[in-house]
């Protein structure tokens, strides 16, 4: 099989890549392996929320000039940055997801813990804060699932009662429930999906918040609506009588899972293949050039293109992996960047930054990626699996994906 | 200051003060039992969980040998919940000298270990994952018993005899009056009280930190701290314990607990300055796997759960302070005859296996010192929990038809498990799935199991101890530790000291589907959390 351009990894990096290819006239194929990082999304992304010595970041496209040339938006470079930035939320509006936020300042999202967290934009589910102090409302109303452990309503109130809001707790026992809570593994935040999906479970789960407000100005829901269809989360905001939010749950990602979904089917109606289920292998190559790669499930057919995109991601989704002595690429053996002993690869505090975390593949400044020493001609390497960042530390893993795959696939399409 | 005078103070929140606390409240004392953090938290809790059958012992040390086998049988009836009858086979591989097996046969029967030799090819069919090389099998009555809950039904039994019982709880110092121990000093680690209890005798049953507790009475018991780091293996790859036929050495015990397996052990002298903070090193970790595969080779490609280590107290004889001479055997210093300090007793050496007998024979020290005449009873009264013949019959007087988590929680609790809410849906819910706990169970631990936090928590109930190490559950129990505590800021604190306890047994073997299981966890705690940044 031949196309124009063969990305591996269906993830946030590979789909936005693919996508923009569609939209530009070329003929791609990706190669997904099924669940990615999407999956436990926090419903926002982050561009940058901190520099690599740790100064907090307030407007990201200012600082890009101070990261070192190592960090992927130094190759984008600032100029290139501040253009694809403003491109960001028309292409995720056009893909039916729209996103909320402002493109040139961060703002602060409340996480399942309470926790305000600095995010740049996010799904237009969750609601953005102006500051890390910032009320949602005076008095509020925070409503559970009863028997929904995933929604840690006690730590919620915690958090925004540290910053002046007063908070009550309440849960909801909905007949449409009955079914999972009699069996002890079904509480989980896409059964629940599911279950407000269909029917008029919502209607009356939106009647019981109601009938709970007394003076709260804003209800607090888990982010747990509107799995196969957004639109649930403008009728329960149109329904209930107060202003409401939604706050994350522990994972899996309701909001994160359905803009996979809606990203994967814009794809596939720009009229993108993606081979799901399966595992790219097996590279011949050509010099420095890839010529093709096989999957695990077609035996005897070839993947042939002009250009390779790798966006395997990393660890998680193996795209690098680990043995006792070092961190390798997998499918190219691509050279990756990472520390020699493995002394450099923890912190012993579990929540102190972690040197693997910034571990991945070495690219020249148009994310060739090197092999052998040599960048490949026809190979991209984008995503989380490049090195050079601490996405973690310095906030910036959703932002690197989006960021890498736009510029990757212009790169591509102006091409020839 | 507590006026309340008791008969006898333990110090020592193991298995040994435990059961010493159970031995002396069945025998009518009124007990204390003082642990600095929680039970189980030194070498209790760090260490194989086997059920040794004595033949480990049988070469070299019969008398150990016969304490453990005549344990064996004991803790087989009075702690039935706690044990799992696996049975353990000493396999002889090439490399060995099939020779040692027969003294090996010998020596066990002499010890009254049934040991049976048996075909290679038969060994093979009873435990497919043993090493396919062996020339050898011997099967012994091997098992493994979970520490914890053991640790914990001796204090629950304690408890219901009137033993009083202060965890996070640190001795300071002792009040000596006229030579004689009268009481201790204490400090409350967590709220920083300062307290005085008197008690005719007190017990030092400390394990390795004994060795400070009675530098603190003025007089010195020669400990020296060996440590043993032991793997955890993400599956119960053998379901029959594996030895190696040969003279103990290191990595050489395969146990499997649970959903998982634990190979260990190496043996390192440490300065008492690391008990505290044992970090498992990269040589270790080698050692182990590449031992370890010569038990079972399919561990070479399975994945490690989590690196640790615990210390055991080896006690110096009297007659060589060099600790060249080590007893490998109980030590029970009575430091009247000994020192010349009367009302103070050290219980020590020892094994995980011979605490029933630890425990008999301090008891009857104190017993004897108090002038009181009460036999001991242990060797056959039940721990609670195991008043029921097996698992079956307990979680059939409970329920009419037990789910699947049902059944894993009478498997850890025994008879007790009746006493766990469980007749509505939210206290079925599950907390943690690899290990099937429930609602119903964290509540009831968090109620009757004196739970401070939720490392408690999972020392109690398996919260967090399967394959995912408690990445999702650690947080829910936070949220049920919240809301029976009424604190949430303390849950919150005790959720990130969870995952970075977690972390350090994680660190040293992070390669592989580890390094994968640790960066999800870093996405949740700090990408979706954000607990990092606070």
């Amino acid at each position: 099989m031949r196309y124009d351009t063969i990305i591996v990894g269906g993830g946030l990096a590979g789909l936005v890549c693919g996508l923009r290819l569609q939209q530009s006239g070329k003929k791609t194929a990706i190669v997904s392996a099924g669940q990615n990082a999407m999956h436990f999304s926090s419903g926002a992304f982050g561009l940058l929320s901190r520099l690599e010595d740790g100064t907090p970041v307030d407007e990201p496209l200012t600082a890009i000039d101070r990261l070192s040339g190592e960090h992927p938006y130094s190759k984008i470079g600032s100029e290139r940055m501040s253009v694809l930035v403003r491109e960001v939320k028309p292409f995720f509006e056009a893909a039916g997801i729209p996103l909320t936020g402002d493109e040139s300042r961060n703002s602060y999202i409340i996480t399942p813990t309470g926790n305000y967290k600095k995010v740049w934009l996010a799904l237009d589910d969750m609601t953005l804060l102006g500051g890390s102090d910032s009320k949602i409302g005076d008095k509020i109303l925070i409503v559970n699932f009863k028997g929904y452990l995933d929604f840690n309503t006690a730590f919620i109130a915690e958090g925004l009662e540290k910053r002046g809001m007063k908070c009550r707790i309440e849960s909801v026992e909905l007949p449409e429930m009955e079914r999972l809570r009699s069996n002890s593994t079904e509480m989980r935040s896409v059964n629940i999906a599911r279950v407000l999906d269909g029917g008029d479970a919502w209607k009356h789960f939106v009647a019981s918040v109601n009938r709970m407000i007394t003076d709260e100005d804003t209800v607090i829901l888990p982010a747990v609506f509107g799995f196969a269809d957004g639109s649930l989360i403008r009728s329960i905001r149109e329904g209930v009588r107060v202003k409401t939010v939604f706050i994350g749950t522990m994972p899996p990602s309701v909001p994160g899972i359905r803009s996979q979904m809606r990203l994967k089917k814009a794809y596939e109606l720009s009229g993108g293949t993606i081979l799901l289920g399966d595992q790219a292998n097996s590279p011949v190559f050509d010099g420095d050039r890839l010529v093709s790669l096989g999957t695990v499930n077609m035996e005897e057919v070839r993947l042939e293109a002009d250009n390779f995109v790798i966006a395997t991601g990393s660890f998680f989704s193996r795209g690098l992996w680990a043995t006792p002595e070092k961190v390798l690429e997998p499918l190219l053996g691509l050279d990756v960047i990472s520390s020699e002993s493995r002394d450099g690869w923890y912190d012993e505090d579990f929540f102190s930054p972690q040197g693997y975390i910034g571990f991945g593949v070495r690219t020249d400044n148009g994310f060739h990626p090197m092999r052998g020493g040599r960048p490949m001609e026809n190979v991209f390497a984008i995503g989380s699996l490049l090195g050079g960042c601490n996405s973690v530390k310095m906030g910036c893993g959703a932002g690197v994906a989006i960021m890498t795959a736009l510029e990757v696939a212009n790169t591509i399409s102006s091409s020839r | 200051m507590n006026r309340q005078e008791y008969d006898v103070i333990i110090i020592g929140g193991g298995i040994t003060g435990a059961g010493t606390a159970r031995d002396c409240s069945l025998r009518g004392l009124k007990v204390l039992l003082i642990e600095r953090k929680d039970i189980a938290d030194g070498a209790t809790g760090r260490n194989h969980g086997l059920l040794h059958s004595g033949a480990r012992y049988a070469v070299t040390d019969s008398e150990s040998a016969r304490e453990c086998i005549e344990e064996n049988m004991i803790l087989k009836k009075i702690a039935r919940h706690c044990v799992d009858d696996t049975t353990g086979f000493f396999i002889s591989l090439p490399e060995d000298d099939l020779s040692f097996q027969a003294t090996f046969v010998e020596r066990c029967r002499q010890a009254g270990i049934t040991a049976e030799i048996i075909d290679p090819k038969e060994a093979l069919r009873l435990e497919p994952a043993a090493n396919p090389a062996l020339i050898g099998a011997v099967r012994v009555p091997d098992g493994s018993v979970d520490p914890f809950r053991l640790t914990s039904s001796n204090l629950v039994d304690a408890r219901l005899h009137g033993t009083d019982v202060l965890l996070y709880t640190e001795v300071t110092g002792f009040i000596i009056e006229n030579g004689t121990v009268v009481g201790v000093m204490t400090l409350d680690t967590r709220s920083g009280e300062k307290g005085e209890y008197r008690g005719r005798i007190t017990v030092n049953a400390a394990g390795i930190w004994g060795h400070g507790i009675a530098a603190l009475a003025g007089v010195n018991v020669g400990m020296f701290p060996a440590k043993g780091a032991l793997l955890i293996f993400a599956h119960r790859v053998a379901d029959i314990v594996l030895n190696r036929c040969r003279k103990p050495a290191n990595a050489d015990i395969l146990v499997p607990g649970e959903t998982v397996s634990i190979i260990g052990t190496t043996s390192t002298r440490i300065p008492f300055e690391e008990c505290d903070h044992m970090q498992v090193t990269p040589e270790e970790v080698n050692l182990l796997v590449s031992e370890g595969a010569k038990l079972a080779p399919v561990l070479e490609s399975t994945r490690i759960l989590r690196a640790y280590a615990g210390v055991r107290p080896l006690v110096a004889s009297d007659s060589d302070p060099s600790g060249r001479s080590i007893s490998r055997g109980i030590v029970l210093l009575d430091h009247e005859t000994r020192d010349g300090l009367k009302g103070f007793v050290t219980i020590t050496g020892g094994k995980l296996m011979t605490y029933r007998l630890m425990a008999e024979k301090a008891t009857d020290l104190v017993c004897q010192k108090l002038g009181i005449d009460a036999k001991c009873v242990t060797r056959t009264t039940p721990l609670p929990g195991s008043e029921s013949s097996s698992i079956e019959e307990a979680a059939g007087k409970i329920w009419a038809s037990p789910t699947t988590a049902q059944k894993a929680t009478v498997g850890r609790l025994g008879d007790n498990a009746g006493l766990i809410p469980m007749d509505d849906a939210y206290s079925q819910s599950l907390v943690c799935e690899c290990e099937e706990v429930t609602v119903g169970e964290v509540n009831s631990a968090i109620k009757h199991l004196n739970v401070n936090n939720l490392v408690d928590i999972r020392r109690r109930t398996r919260v967090g101890m399967g394959t995912c190490q408690g990445e999702l559950c650690g947080c829910r129990a936070a949220g049920l530790l919240a809301r029976a505590h009424g604190c949430t800021r303390k849950a919150r604190g005790d959720l990130k000291h969870f995952m970075r306890e977690r972390w350090k047994g994680m660190y040293p073997i992070a390669w592989g589907d580890t390094l994968r299981e640790g960066e999800y966890s870093q996405w949740v705690y700090s990408e979706v959390l954000g607990l990092n940044e606070e």
